[in-house]
């Protein structure tokens, strides 16, 4: 396997970053917008799951504790101090990381099926306390009043445009950085866990901080995404933090391809597309969804990258 | 798997991905837009528990549609409801509050969310600006009592939790002295709207009545299926009266678990909560609960709300609740401030809505006004007590509107609000 | 947090009992729910995240029979049956294709059919909740024994509840069916070889599994409101009681679903506002202590 030039993942992220950010100057169109911005939170989110899942082969239950975490770290910083946004969305995502390597901490020590649960369990914890914690959080009804969306460079993010670009870069730069990580020696490490354990402990490696290092790298990235997300609704809920938000990181990587960088990006792009189309034409959402799932768990039996990967084999680079 | 496994994607797989991508893009954002027919969204709890919340504003939701594109639309136009499940999630909801008004061409909102979704719908609306909004169903104060939380077209046309909580109190406050029913336990769902409501009450019930004192109180999670041990815990605390503020189908589970421990037998129970629907689901339904009209054909005694009591009953096969009332007096607002304001426009037919005074079958005087705080005030509000038959509620008595004034004002003030 | 009306009530003997009874009452219909689910972990490895679903169905069918029939008696078979019946086409059509897959390709599936199935019984029995209200043979005022309220429809129940614990554990341990099943929990491969027909015995744990789940939606129907998605937060306990006693282990999930129980009968007075978070937190500690579970083998 030939090392990954960075440069070529840098050259097509800045391609797309033009393409997406040139699309309004032709045609604005409000809705595709907003679904471009709930798409760069929710690939971060999904993509971030895909470096414990798809990686490491660590499956956590409890993705959405860091989402939801980055969501309410942000919008409390914005609501009770001054700080400018960006300063608000690196202490944010800073506090996350370090939440995550706490929880972490706590986690990675136990075996597979162990670890899901315990992730789950602190996630539905974490959860709870937010409901709880009413003086701070707002309880259910989530942070009310709005998120101060104070200027940042002549940007105004209250604009949709401008938070259009905003996600849109945040979430290229985003994924690059997580691209980079995979790609580089500790990301093979992290297969290599995957594979085979006992190997790599032989190698020297001390698998608990291996795979540590890789639940904070995570849960820093869904504490990005979540930053996107409060941004979008320009609050923070509870159910962001919730263990069917989890699941729909779940579901975005598993339909999009466990074993492609740009699986879950897709996978997330299904669900959310799905969601917008089918919401219209019948209530019956969870109806179609569920065929569409199983269609793809029965029918393919793995997400359409990986999919598409395995019908070309000789056609892969 | 692992022999294919390659690091990066395949030009084909790119193709494809790209192919994908176009036609899940293409699909949602083809305009379809008839500019003859007005869209109004609307969005709710269509399933789940609360289902109930859903759909019988819905339902009144159509028959508003009917009347209205009868007597000739709005402007002349003709109007479509478009009906969105957010399943009460409050990130869905902003979501689809946004869909509804940019990709769906919706020209007005009816926001029939519960209280978690509303406060999300009011960020879009403030954030969109262009768009009127009426929220017909959260009661929770703050909405629009805080001047930081109020938006400058959305008003809400619903029950206000602190009016409901003047009018309770005082009525609980009399009806305890008379009974000399002094220790209460109070049991209310596990979220923002349960412990602030319960807190109104019993604010302004021990102004009222000093001598009460609340004994217990039990905190059940909203859609839990087993209220067991909540109400074994109220029994033992052996209160003389029971304050609830569950709802729908919590309620229901709630009384044919209470049954089964036959406490309504051992102390008197009150709740603003009960509808029609829950009284009719409810097997067993206890006599002698201290209740709020929520809706009733009989409150006011009128044959306009009679009449529209029976209409609904008789194309639903079920009755109305409170958030169907609420529903079509959003419509009576709608229908009223675009006659007075002439357009659409946010900013314009804002104004004519507010202040906005119109005659109804479900004001406490044949009228309900839109006050200045975008909230509605005059609605009929009564206490009553239940019986297990028609007409499910006797001996009502109307609440004092200048006295919910004046304490609200009142209210107002503790909270900071102005 | 009310640390005083707790060690008021726990030396009460009113309190005790009465609390207790509703944490049994309680815990009992989670066993039964979460048997299943550690029944089928236990012989097929695999997670049913879809037994809620198996719960909700149990009870819509016996709400349905009871309108046509009048029994409650006939309401709880049916409704045990319908789902046994609706375990095997789950396990024949649609898990038994994911076997031996990633446990995310099995939450999948699961989940799919959560979807579905909520949808289909919003279609057929209407978005709103019901309730089926109490059997007329139950409607009598409750007892009171020490002191504290024990409800006769609550004593019936636990017995019922009770009786099938011991059926279930005497079946594992006494009948050749039970004594391949439990085989086949620990060596799937060497059971086959052996030349017993798994597909058979999947398809009735699969049946046994999600009949107990449907007992449970079916005997809980008098009490407790029906709606689509019902199933949901009882899955997440009886997840929560599997883990907590052992994946794969009945003992364990009885124990665990009792404790649970006693905790949400006791915590309610003590902590009103965090009764979940203490289960959760009780969750997190074991997984950490013996992540095995109380009573399960270390893998």
């Amino acid at each position: 396997m030939k090392a990954h030039p960075a440069w070529r993942d840098a050259v097509i992220a800045a391609i797309a970053v033009i393409v997406v950010l040139a699309i309004p100057l032709f045609h604005r169109s409000p809705a595709f917008e907003d679904f471009v911005i709930r798409l760069s939170a929710m690939a971060l989110f999904a993509t971030s799951l895909n470096l414990l899942v798809g990686n490491t082969g660590m499956v956590s239950f409890g993705h959405g504790m860091f989402y939801g975490l980055g969501a309410y770290a942000f919008a409390l910083t914005m609501q009770m101090t001054d700080l400018s946004l960006p300063v608000a969305a690196v202490l944010a995502v800073l506090f996350t990381t370090f939440a995550a390597l706490c929880v972490g901490a706590i986690c990675v020590r136990l075996s597979t099926d162990y670890f899901a649960f315990i992730t789950l369990a602190v996630q539905m914890l974490f959860f709870s306390i937010i409901i709880s914690w009413q003086s701070l959080t707002g309880g259910d009804q989530g942070l009310r009043g709005g998120i101060p969306r104070r200027e940042i460079f002549g940007f105004e993010l209250a604009s949709q445009l401008h938070l259009y670009q905003f996600c849109t870069v945040v979430a290229v730069l985003g994924l690059l950085a997580l691209r980079h990580i995979t790609t580089s020696p500790f990301g093979q490490t992290l297969r290599m866990i995957r594979d085979n354990e006992n190997r790599v402990s032989f190698l020297g490696v001390v698998l608990w901080q291996a795979r540590l290092r890789a639940f904070t790298i995570a849960g820093a990235f869904a504490g990005l995404g979540g930053v996107l997300a409060a941004l979008f609704v320009s609050g923070a809920y509870p159910e962001l933090a919730d263990w069917p938000n989890s699941g729909q990181a779940i579901f975005a990587v598993m339909l999009g391809g466990i074993n492609s960088f740009l699986g879950p990006v897709l996978g997330a792009m299904i669900l959310l597309a799905l969601n917008d189309v089918v919401t219209r034409f019948t209530e019956y959402y969870g109806l179609v969804l569920g065929i569409v799932i199983l269609a793809f768990a029965v029918g393919l039996r793995r997400g359409v990258l990986d999919f598409l990967r395995l019908a070309w084999p000789g056609r892969a680079r | 798997m692992t022999t294919t496994r390659k690091p990066g994607l395949s030009r084909r797989s790119t193709l494809a991905l790209m192919g994908a991508g176009a036609a899940t893009f293409a699909a949602p954002w083809v305009a379809r837009a008839d500019a003859n027919i007005l869209r109004i969204g609307m969005q709710s709890i269509l399933s789940g528990p609360i289902a109930l919340l859903g759909n019988s504003s819905r339902n009144a939701l159509m028959m508003e549609q009917d009347r209205i594109n009868a007597a000739g639309g709005f402007l002349g136009r003709q109007i479509e409801f478009l009906f969105r499940d957010s399943k009460g999630q409050p990130q869905e909801s902003a979501r689809i509050a946004r869909e509804l008004v940019n990709s769906s061409g919706c020209e007005l909102l009816v926001d029939s969310e519960a209280s978690s979704g509303a406060f999300a719908v009011q960020e879009v609306i403030r954030d969109l600006g262009n768009v009127v909004c009426i929220h017909t169903n959260s009661e929770t104060s703050a909405l629009t009592a805080d001047p930081k939380i109020r938006a400058p077209t959305a008003f809400r046309v619903a029950r206000q939790g602190v009016h409901d909580a003047v009018a309770g109190s005082i009525y609980l406050a009399d009806f305890s002295k008379a009974r000399k029913l002094n220790k209460w336990a109070t049991c209310s769902p596990d979220y923002a709207y349960g412990r602030d409501t319960t807190a109104q009450y019993l604010q302004f019930l021990k102004q009222f009545n000093p001598d009460i004192e609340v004994v217990t109180d039990a905190w059940p999670k909203l859609g839990q299926p087993d209220f067991t041990e909540v109400i074994t815990k109220l029994i033992q605390a052996k209160p003389q009266a029971l304050f609830t503020l569950l709802y729908a189908g919590d309620l229901s589970a709630f009384v044919n678990q209470a049954n089964v421990y036959a406490l309504f037998s051992q102390m008197t129970v009150a709740t603003p909560n009960v509808d029609y629907p829950v009284m009719a689901a409810i097997k067993n339904l206890p006599a002698g609960i201290q209740s709020a009209t929520r809706y009733l054909e009989t409150f006011p005694d009128t044959p306009a709300n009679k009449e529209w009591g029976e209409a609904y009953h008789k194309r639903w096969n079920e009755r109305p609740t409170t958030w169907s009332w609420q529903c079509t007096v959003a419509m009576q607002f709608y229908e009223a401030g675009i006659k007075k304001a002439n357009t659409l426009e946010a900013k314009a037919l804002s104004a004519a809505l507010t202040g906005l005074k119109i005659n109804t079958p479900f004001g406490a005087d044949g009228t309900i006004t839109m006050r200045d705080d975008h909230t509605t005030i005059n609605y009929a509000i009564g206490w009553g007590q239940t019986t297990p038959k028609e007409p499910f509620m006797v001996d009502i008595k109307p609440a004092d509107w200048g006295k919910i004034i004046e304490l609200e004002t009142e209210w107002k003030k503790q909270q900071k609000y102005i | 947090m009310d640390l005083t009306a707790l060690g008021v009530c726990l030396t009460t003997s009113a309190c005790v009992v009465t609390q207790a009874t509703s944490g049994l009452i309680v815990g009992m219909l989670l066993f039964l729910v979460a048997a299943g689910v550690t029944l089928i972990f236990g012989v097929l490895k695999i997670v049913n995240f879809a037994h809620g679903t198996f719960y909700m169905l149990g009870g819509y069918v016996a709400y349905t029979t009871l309108n046509v029939t009048d029994s409650y008696a006939l309401a709880v078979l049916s409704g045990t049956l319908a789902t046994a019946l609706f375990g095997v086409l789950f396990e024949r059509f649609l898990i038994s294709r994911v076997y031996g897959s990633n446990v995310l390709m099995q939450l999948l599936v699961c989940y799919a059919v959560v979807l579905i199935f909520d949808d289909v019984v919003k279609i057929v029995w209407g978005p709103e909740f019901h309730a089926m209200g109490m059997p007329p043979a139950f409607q009598v005022p409750p007892l009171f024994i020490a002191g504290g309220v024990v409800p006769p429809f609550y004593i019936a129940l636990i017995g019922i509840t009770a009786l099938i614990a011991i059926v279930l554990s005497l079946g594992l341990s006494m009948t050749r069916i039970g004594k391949t099943v439990r085989a086949a929990a620990i060596n799937p491969q060497m059971v086959s070889a052996l030349g017993v027909n798994t597909t058979l015995l999947f398809a009735i744990v699969f049946a046994v599994g999600g009949g107990l789940a449907g007992l449970a939606g079916a005997l809980a129907a008098p009490v407790r409101s029906l709606s689509p998605g019902m199933g949901f937060s009882v899955l997440i306990e009886s997840f929560i009681v599997t883990v907590i006693g052992g994946m794969g282990s009945i003992a364990g999930a009885l124990v665990a679903a009792l404790l649970i129980g006693l905790v949400r009968g006791f915590g309610t007075i003590g902590f009103p506002q965090f009764t979940d978070g203490l289960i959760y937190i009780m969750m997190i500690i074991i997984l950490l202590l013996r992540p095995q579970g109380l009573f399960g083998r270390r893998s």
